[in-house]
């Protein structure tokens, strides 16, 4: 049930607004507001002490706030029952009137489950960057060639095949840009022993690479062969050959 | 059922906590998960792995050093 009663002192005797409430299927003329008209005594036409003096206020100044416009009719929908959502509750909150009491652990259960997905993603995430990171790390057969060290610079030991030292051995020395015969730079055949620093500007090589099948240095693209010859590229040089014995069959000393 | 609301008050509650759940649970789960993956992979490949066939060598090995 709605209604409003609008209030102004003086005529509310005389004004009274209300609105009825209907159902929305029988809607009714909204209640109509019946203008009184009301004799208001004219003032005194003449100014004397009296008269004036019925002019001044007196007592306390009251201010009144008035409600303009229109009074509007709702409809409200009685008609509209509350659905029963009962079948759609657990057993153990059905009861309003029954405190909850599993509502804590079903809390507990869904955040228990975030939190695994949330421990899946991490553990996902972090292989994901590690294995990406390691794509960038050193392989193992160059860390295995740095771990030999001579001196501070990293040493080269390769065993070369039958084929390998046959192929180096028929260059022709002439053509080549620091000319040095094969024999001239190993103690054994099939041992080649090098420092594995490029003569152009001193990077490391990379073995087995290059279009020459012994180093390829990536820094400005020098060529050696496998007998660390400069073959293509900027540097000057052959790959330097250290100085080195074999006390026997399986020791070798360098220096 | 108090084990929910202990569990739900002391880790879920807060986001601070919960976050810290989460990363800490992270190392557990990866350090369970890493050898519980190593353990059936050894289970699955029993007998191949140089761990299980030593012990056959290494009687050989002493009685070499001998």
């Amino acid at each position: 049930m709605f209604s409003s009663k609008c209030i102004s002192p003086g005529f509310s005797r005389y004004l009274t607004a209300s609105t009825t409430h209907l159902a929305h299927y029988l809607k009714g003329a909204p209640a109509v507001v019946i203008p009184t008209v009301e004799t208001v005594p004219s003032p005194p036409e003449s100014f004397t002490n009296l008269s004036m003096s019925k002019l001044i206020p007196k007592g306390n100044l009251v201010a009144t706030t008035k409600h303009i416009g229109n009074t509007q009719v709702r409809f409200s929908h009685t008609d509209v029952s509350m659905p029963d959502f009962s079948s759609y509750r657990r057993q153990s909150s059905l009861d309003p009137n029954i405190p909850n009491s599993t509502e804590i652990n079903r809390r507990a259960f869904t955040y228990l489950m975030v939190a695994g997905m949330g421990i899946t993603g991490v553990h996902i995430g972090k292989n994901v960057v590690v294995d990406f990171l390691s794509t960038m790390s050193a392989s193992a057969d160059v860390l295995a060639l740095a771990k030999i060290e001579w001196r501070g610079k990293p040493l080269f030991v390769r065993r070369r095949s039958a084929d390998e030292v046959e192929d180096v051995r028929n260059v022709d020395t002439a053509s080549l840009r620091d000319p040095e015969d094969d024999q001239a730079r190993v103690v054994k055949d099939d041992w080649l022993v090098v420092i594995g620093v490029c003569t152009h500007l001193g990077c490391v090589p990379i073995a087995n690479a290059g279009e020459f099948g012994g180093y390829y240095c990536p820094c400005h693209g020098s060529h050696y062969d496998v007998s660390g010859r400069i073959r293509k590229g900027p540097a000057p040089l052959n790959l330097e050959v250290p100085e080195y014995t074999f006390l026997d069959e399986n020791t070798m000393v360098v220096g | 059922m108090n084990l929910g609301r202990t569990i739900y008050n002391a880790l879920f509650r807060r986001t601070s906590t919960f976050v810290v759940t989460i990363v800490v649970g992270g190392f557990i789960f990866e350090r369970v998960f890493d050898e519980g993956m190593d353990n059936v992979w050894e289970n699955m490949n029993r007998g191949k792995l140089w761990n299980h066939i030593k012990h056959r060598y290494a009687e050989d090995a002493d009685e070499a050093d001998e």
